[in-house]
Protein backbone atom coordinates (compact mmCIF):
# COMPACT_ATOMS: atom_id res chain seq x y z
CA UNK A 1 0.00 0.00 0.00
CA UNK A 2 2.73 2.49 0.93
CA UNK A 3 4.41 2.07 -2.45
CA UNK A 4 1.18 2.86 -4.31
CA UNK A 5 0.39 5.83 -2.07
CA UNK A 6 3.92 7.12 -2.57
CA UNK A 7 3.42 6.82 -6.34
CA UNK A 8 0.14 8.72 -6.01
CA UNK A 9 1.97 11.42 -4.10
CA UNK A 10 4.54 11.69 -6.87
CA UNK A 11 1.71 12.00 -9.43
CA UNK A 12 0.01 14.73 -7.38
CA UNK A 13 3.24 16.67 -7.04
CA UNK A 14 3.88 16.43 -10.78
CA UNK A 15 0.33 17.67 -11.38
CA UNK A 16 0.89 20.70 -9.14
CA UNK A 17 4.03 21.59 -11.05
CA UNK A 18 2.34 21.07 -14.43
CA UNK A 19 -0.62 23.28 -13.61
CA UNK A 20 1.69 26.02 -12.43
CA UNK A 21 3.40 25.90 -15.82
CA UNK A 22 0.44 25.48 -18.16
CA UNK A 23 -1.83 27.92 -16.35
CA UNK A 24 -0.02 30.94 -17.80
CA UNK A 25 -0.66 29.69 -21.33
CA UNK A 26 -4.42 29.59 -20.81
CA UNK A 27 -6.10 32.77 -21.90
CA UNK A 28 -9.82 32.46 -21.19
CA UNK A 29 -11.15 33.17 -17.69
CA UNK A 30 -13.00 29.90 -17.63
CA UNK A 31 -9.88 27.91 -18.48
CA UNK A 32 -7.78 29.72 -15.90
CA UNK A 33 -10.37 29.26 -13.16
CA UNK A 34 -10.48 25.59 -13.99
CA UNK A 35 -6.69 25.25 -13.89
CA UNK A 36 -6.48 27.07 -10.54
CA UNK A 37 -9.22 24.89 -9.07
CA UNK A 38 -7.46 21.75 -10.29
CA UNK A 39 -4.15 22.84 -8.82
CA UNK A 40 -5.85 23.52 -5.46
CA UNK A 41 -7.40 20.04 -5.44
CA UNK A 42 -4.05 18.42 -6.19
CA UNK A 43 -2.37 20.43 -3.43
CA UNK A 44 -5.00 19.34 -0.93
CA UNK A 45 -4.59 15.71 -1.94
CA UNK A 46 -0.85 15.99 -1.70
CA UNK A 47 -1.18 17.25 1.88
CA UNK A 48 -3.50 14.35 2.78
CA UNK A 49 -1.04 11.86 1.30
CA UNK A 50 1.95 13.32 3.13
CA UNK A 51 0.07 13.01 6.43
CA UNK A 52 -1.06 9.47 5.64
CA UNK A 53 2.36 8.28 4.58
CA UNK A 54 3.84 9.83 7.68
CA UNK A 55 1.33 7.91 9.82
CA UNK A 56 2.31 4.75 7.97
CA UNK A 57 5.92 5.60 8.76
CA UNK A 58 6.70 5.32 5.08
CA UNK A 59 9.54 7.41 3.79
CA UNK A 60 8.79 9.65 0.86
CA UNK A 61 11.29 11.16 -1.50
CA UNK A 62 11.11 14.96 -1.54
CA UNK A 63 9.33 16.46 -4.51
CA UNK A 64 11.69 17.32 -7.36
CA UNK A 65 12.49 20.99 -7.77
CA UNK A 66 11.48 20.82 -11.40
CA UNK A 67 10.23 18.36 -13.96
CA UNK A 68 10.99 17.73 -17.59
CA UNK A 69 7.72 18.21 -19.36
CA UNK A 70 6.82 15.64 -22.05
CA UNK A 71 6.54 18.47 -24.58
CA UNK A 72 6.89 22.23 -24.64
CA UNK A 73 3.82 24.20 -23.60
CA UNK A 74 3.58 27.14 -25.97
CA UNK A 75 -0.11 27.86 -26.45
CA UNK A 76 -3.61 26.94 -25.32
CA UNK A 77 -3.65 23.70 -27.31
CA UNK A 78 -0.45 22.36 -25.76
CA UNK A 79 -1.51 23.64 -22.34
CA UNK A 80 -4.75 21.66 -22.55
CA UNK A 81 -2.87 18.65 -23.88
CA UNK A 82 -0.63 18.72 -20.80
CA UNK A 83 -3.58 19.14 -18.44
CA UNK A 84 -5.21 16.05 -19.98
CA UNK A 85 -2.02 14.01 -19.66
CA UNK A 86 -1.55 15.11 -16.07
CA UNK A 87 -5.05 14.05 -15.04
CA UNK A 88 -4.69 10.75 -16.90
CA UNK A 89 -1.47 10.13 -14.97
CA UNK A 90 -3.04 11.00 -11.63
CA UNK A 91 -5.94 8.65 -12.45
CA UNK A 92 -3.49 5.83 -13.17
CA UNK A 93 -1.67 6.30 -9.90
CA UNK A 94 -4.84 6.23 -7.85
CA UNK A 95 -6.37 3.29 -9.70
CA UNK A 96 -3.26 1.28 -8.83
CA UNK A 97 -3.90 2.07 -5.17
CA UNK A 98 -7.42 0.59 -5.18
CA UNK A 99 -6.55 -3.13 -4.90
CA UNK A 100 -4.05 -2.55 -2.10
CA UNK A 101 -6.21 -0.32 0.07
CA UNK A 102 -9.33 -0.82 2.17
CA UNK A 103 -11.76 1.32 4.11
CA UNK A 104 -10.93 5.03 4.28
CA UNK A 105 -7.75 4.64 2.20
CA UNK A 106 -9.67 3.01 -0.63
CA UNK A 107 -12.41 5.65 -0.41
CA UNK A 108 -9.73 8.34 -0.79
CA UNK A 109 -8.20 6.53 -3.76
CA UNK A 110 -11.61 6.08 -5.41
CA UNK A 111 -12.57 9.73 -4.95
CA UNK A 112 -9.23 10.78 -6.41
CA UNK A 113 -9.61 8.45 -9.41
CA UNK A 114 -13.14 9.71 -10.07
CA UNK A 115 -12.06 13.35 -9.74
CA UNK A 116 -9.12 12.87 -12.11
CA UNK A 117 -11.34 11.14 -14.68
CA UNK A 118 -13.89 13.96 -14.52
CA UNK A 119 -11.19 16.63 -14.90
CA UNK A 120 -9.61 14.76 -17.79
CA UNK A 121 -12.97 14.71 -19.57
CA UNK A 122 -13.52 18.38 -18.79
CA UNK A 123 -10.15 19.31 -20.31
CA UNK A 124 -10.81 17.09 -23.32
CA UNK A 125 -14.09 18.85 -23.96
CA UNK A 126 -12.44 22.26 -23.65
CA UNK A 127 -9.76 21.11 -26.08
CA UNK A 128 -12.38 19.52 -28.35
CA UNK A 129 -10.58 16.22 -28.05
CA UNK A 130 -12.75 13.25 -28.93
CA UNK A 131 -13.66 10.92 -27.54
CA UNK A 132 -14.03 12.89 -24.33
CA UNK A 133 -14.30 9.75 -22.20
CA UNK A 134 -12.62 6.36 -21.99
CA UNK A 135 -13.96 2.99 -20.98
CA UNK A 136 -11.35 2.39 -18.26
CA UNK A 137 -10.12 5.56 -16.59
CA UNK A 138 -6.86 4.91 -14.80
CA UNK A 139 -5.87 1.86 -16.81
CA UNK A 140 -2.40 2.36 -18.25
CA UNK B 1 -100.91 -61.81 -29.43
CA UNK B 2 -97.88 -59.86 -30.43
CA UNK B 3 -95.04 -59.51 -28.02
CA UNK B 4 -92.80 -56.56 -28.57
CA UNK B 5 -89.31 -57.09 -27.40
CA UNK B 6 -86.50 -54.76 -26.72
CA UNK B 7 -83.29 -54.88 -28.57
CA UNK B 8 -82.27 -58.09 -26.94
CA UNK B 9 -85.39 -59.62 -28.15
CA UNK B 10 -84.83 -58.15 -31.51
CA UNK B 11 -81.36 -59.54 -31.39
CA UNK B 12 -82.63 -62.93 -30.37
CA UNK B 13 -85.24 -62.99 -32.99
CA UNK B 14 -83.17 -61.40 -35.68
CA UNK B 15 -81.33 -63.16 -38.26
CA UNK B 16 -77.55 -63.22 -38.16
CA UNK B 17 -77.26 -59.95 -40.17
CA UNK B 18 -79.37 -57.92 -37.87
CA UNK B 19 -77.79 -59.30 -34.74
CA UNK B 20 -74.48 -58.37 -36.17
CA UNK B 21 -75.65 -54.82 -36.92
CA UNK B 22 -76.90 -54.27 -33.40
CA UNK B 23 -73.93 -56.07 -32.03
CA UNK B 24 -71.77 -53.68 -33.97
CA UNK B 25 -73.59 -50.76 -32.34
CA UNK B 26 -73.37 -52.10 -28.83
CA UNK B 27 -70.18 -54.02 -28.74
CA UNK B 28 -67.75 -51.20 -29.49
CA UNK B 29 -69.15 -49.15 -26.63
CA UNK B 30 -68.82 -52.00 -24.22
CA UNK B 31 -65.57 -53.19 -25.52
CA UNK B 32 -64.16 -49.71 -25.75
CA UNK B 33 -65.27 -49.02 -22.22
CA UNK B 34 -63.56 -52.13 -20.98
CA UNK B 35 -60.45 -51.56 -22.99
CA UNK B 36 -60.22 -47.99 -21.85
CA UNK B 37 -60.56 -48.88 -18.21
CA UNK B 38 -58.01 -51.59 -18.55
CA UNK B 39 -55.73 -49.23 -20.33
CA UNK B 40 -56.22 -46.59 -17.68
CA UNK B 41 -55.75 -49.04 -14.88
CA UNK B 42 -52.68 -50.32 -16.59
CA UNK B 43 -51.25 -46.86 -16.91
CA UNK B 44 -52.12 -45.95 -13.35
CA UNK B 45 -50.56 -49.11 -12.07
CA UNK B 46 -47.58 -48.62 -14.27
CA UNK B 47 -47.36 -44.98 -13.26
CA UNK B 48 -47.58 -45.83 -9.63
CA UNK B 49 -44.99 -48.48 -10.11
CA UNK B 50 -42.81 -46.04 -12.00
CA UNK B 51 -43.08 -43.45 -9.27
CA UNK B 52 -42.22 -46.02 -6.70
CA UNK B 53 -39.33 -47.17 -8.78
CA UNK B 54 -38.04 -43.63 -9.21
CA UNK B 55 -38.46 -42.64 -5.60
CA UNK B 56 -35.29 -44.40 -4.67
CA UNK B 57 -33.20 -42.36 -7.13
CA UNK B 58 -33.22 -39.21 -4.96
CA UNK B 59 -35.05 -37.13 -7.55
CA UNK B 60 -37.85 -36.49 -5.15
CA UNK B 61 -35.81 -36.47 -1.94
CA UNK B 62 -35.95 -33.27 0.11
CA UNK B 63 -35.92 -29.72 -1.31
CA UNK B 64 -34.16 -28.68 -4.48
CA UNK B 65 -30.77 -27.04 -3.89
CA UNK B 66 -31.24 -23.29 -3.27
CA UNK B 67 -29.97 -21.04 -6.05
CA UNK B 68 -26.59 -19.43 -5.28
CA UNK B 69 -26.76 -15.76 -4.19
CA UNK B 70 -26.37 -13.28 -7.05
CA UNK B 71 -22.89 -11.94 -7.71
CA UNK B 72 -22.35 -8.51 -6.10
CA UNK B 73 -21.36 -7.24 -9.53
CA UNK B 74 -24.74 -8.18 -10.98
CA UNK B 75 -26.25 -4.76 -10.20
CA UNK B 76 -23.32 -3.01 -11.83
CA UNK B 77 -23.78 -5.19 -14.93
CA UNK B 78 -27.55 -4.65 -14.99
CA UNK B 79 -27.01 -0.90 -14.87
CA UNK B 80 -24.45 -1.01 -17.65
CA UNK B 81 -26.94 -2.86 -19.86
CA UNK B 82 -29.75 -0.49 -18.91
CA UNK B 83 -27.54 2.46 -19.84
CA UNK B 84 -26.70 0.89 -23.20
CA UNK B 85 -30.42 0.48 -23.88
CA UNK B 86 -31.18 4.04 -22.77
CA UNK B 87 -28.48 5.47 -25.05
CA UNK B 88 -29.66 3.37 -28.00
CA UNK B 89 -33.22 4.56 -27.51
CA UNK B 90 -32.11 8.19 -27.26
CA UNK B 91 -30.15 7.96 -30.51
CA UNK B 92 -33.09 6.25 -32.24
CA UNK B 93 -35.38 9.07 -31.16
CA UNK B 94 -32.87 11.84 -31.98
CA UNK B 95 -30.35 10.71 -34.58
CA UNK B 96 -28.59 14.07 -34.29
CA UNK B 97 -27.34 12.96 -30.87
CA UNK B 98 -25.47 9.98 -32.30
CA UNK B 99 -22.10 11.71 -32.53
CA UNK B 100 -22.27 12.68 -28.91
CA UNK B 101 -23.89 9.60 -27.41
CA UNK B 102 -22.47 6.67 -29.37
CA UNK B 103 -18.97 6.82 -27.80
CA UNK B 104 -20.54 6.90 -24.33
CA UNK B 105 -22.71 3.89 -25.15
CA UNK B 106 -19.59 2.13 -26.40
CA UNK B 107 -17.98 2.57 -22.97
CA UNK B 108 -20.96 0.90 -21.32
CA UNK B 109 -20.84 -1.96 -23.82
CA UNK B 110 -17.20 -2.48 -22.94
CA UNK B 111 -18.07 -2.47 -19.25
CA UNK B 112 -20.91 -4.95 -19.73
CA UNK B 113 -18.69 -7.35 -21.67
CA UNK B 114 -15.97 -7.31 -19.01
CA UNK B 115 -18.44 -7.56 -16.12
CA UNK B 116 -20.21 -10.52 -17.67
CA UNK B 117 -16.86 -12.21 -18.19
CA UNK B 118 -15.87 -11.66 -14.56
CA UNK B 119 -19.26 -12.76 -13.22
CA UNK B 120 -19.25 -15.73 -15.59
CA UNK B 121 -22.60 -14.97 -17.12
CA UNK B 122 -23.42 -14.59 -20.79
CA UNK B 123 -24.94 -11.30 -21.88
CA UNK B 124 -28.62 -11.34 -22.80
CA UNK B 125 -29.08 -11.30 -26.56
CA UNK B 126 -32.56 -9.80 -26.72
CA UNK B 127 -33.27 -6.52 -28.48
CA UNK B 128 -33.62 -3.44 -26.24
CA UNK B 129 -37.12 -2.34 -25.30
CA UNK B 130 -38.81 -0.32 -27.99
CA UNK B 131 -40.25 2.53 -25.93
CA UNK B 132 -38.88 5.82 -27.19
CA UNK B 133 -37.86 8.45 -24.65
CA UNK B 134 -40.15 11.42 -24.34
CA UNK B 135 -39.04 14.98 -24.69
CA UNK B 136 -36.57 16.70 -26.94
CA UNK B 137 -32.85 16.19 -27.29
CA UNK B 138 -31.95 18.38 -24.30
CA UNK B 139 -34.33 16.51 -22.03
CA UNK B 140 -33.04 13.22 -23.32
CA UNK B 141 -29.46 14.20 -22.50
CA UNK B 142 -30.49 15.45 -19.06
CA UNK B 143 -32.17 12.13 -18.30
CA UNK B 144 -29.10 10.20 -19.40
CA UNK B 145 -26.94 12.39 -17.20
CA UNK B 146 -29.14 11.61 -14.19
CA UNK B 147 -28.96 7.91 -15.00
CA UNK B 148 -25.17 8.09 -15.17
CA UNK B 149 -25.01 9.83 -11.80
CA UNK B 150 -27.20 7.21 -10.16
CA UNK B 151 -25.21 4.38 -11.74
CA UNK B 152 -21.98 6.03 -10.64
CA UNK B 153 -23.10 5.79 -7.01
CA UNK B 154 -23.77 2.07 -7.38
CA UNK B 155 -20.40 1.36 -8.94
CA UNK B 156 -18.64 3.45 -6.29
CA UNK B 157 -20.40 1.53 -3.54
CA UNK B 158 -19.40 -1.74 -5.18
CA UNK B 159 -15.79 -0.55 -5.38
CA UNK B 160 -15.62 0.36 -1.72
CA UNK B 161 -16.50 -3.18 -0.64
CA UNK B 162 -15.02 -5.14 -3.53
CA UNK B 163 -12.29 -7.75 -3.02
CA UNK B 164 -8.85 -6.64 -4.16
CA UNK B 165 -9.10 -8.28 -7.57
CA UNK B 166 -12.28 -6.37 -8.41
CA UNK B 167 -11.39 -2.99 -6.91
CA UNK B 168 -9.79 -1.61 -10.04
CA UNK B 169 -12.60 -2.82 -12.29
CA UNK B 170 -15.39 -1.27 -10.23
CA UNK B 171 -13.40 1.87 -9.52
CA UNK B 172 -12.76 2.43 -13.21
CA UNK B 173 -16.43 1.95 -13.99
CA UNK B 174 -17.41 4.43 -11.29
CA UNK B 175 -14.91 6.92 -12.69
CA UNK B 176 -16.14 6.35 -16.26
CA UNK B 177 -19.76 6.96 -15.26
CA UNK B 178 -18.76 10.18 -13.49
CA UNK B 179 -16.85 11.27 -16.59
CA UNK B 180 -19.93 10.52 -18.68
CA UNK B 181 -22.06 12.75 -16.48
CA UNK B 182 -19.46 15.45 -17.04
CA UNK B 183 -19.51 14.86 -20.79
CA UNK B 184 -23.30 15.23 -20.85
CA UNK B 185 -23.34 18.69 -19.26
Amino acid sequence: MSAQLAAALAAEEAAIYAYGTLGVKLTGTGDRTEARAAEAVHRARRDVLITRLSALRASTAPAPAGYTLPFEVTDRATALKLAIQVEDGVAQAWRAALPVTTGADRATALNALVDAAVRATRWRRLGEVTPATMAWPGRA
Amino acid sequence: MQVSDGPAGATARSGPGRATAVGRVLAPMVLTGRVKRRHLIGVAAGGALSATALAGCGLFDGDPEPAPPPDPLQTVLDEALALVAAYDRAVLAEPGLAKRLTPLAADHRTHAAELSRVIGQALPSGAPSASAPEGDAAESVAKLRKAEQAAQKTAAAACRVAPAERAGLTGSIAAARAAHAEALR
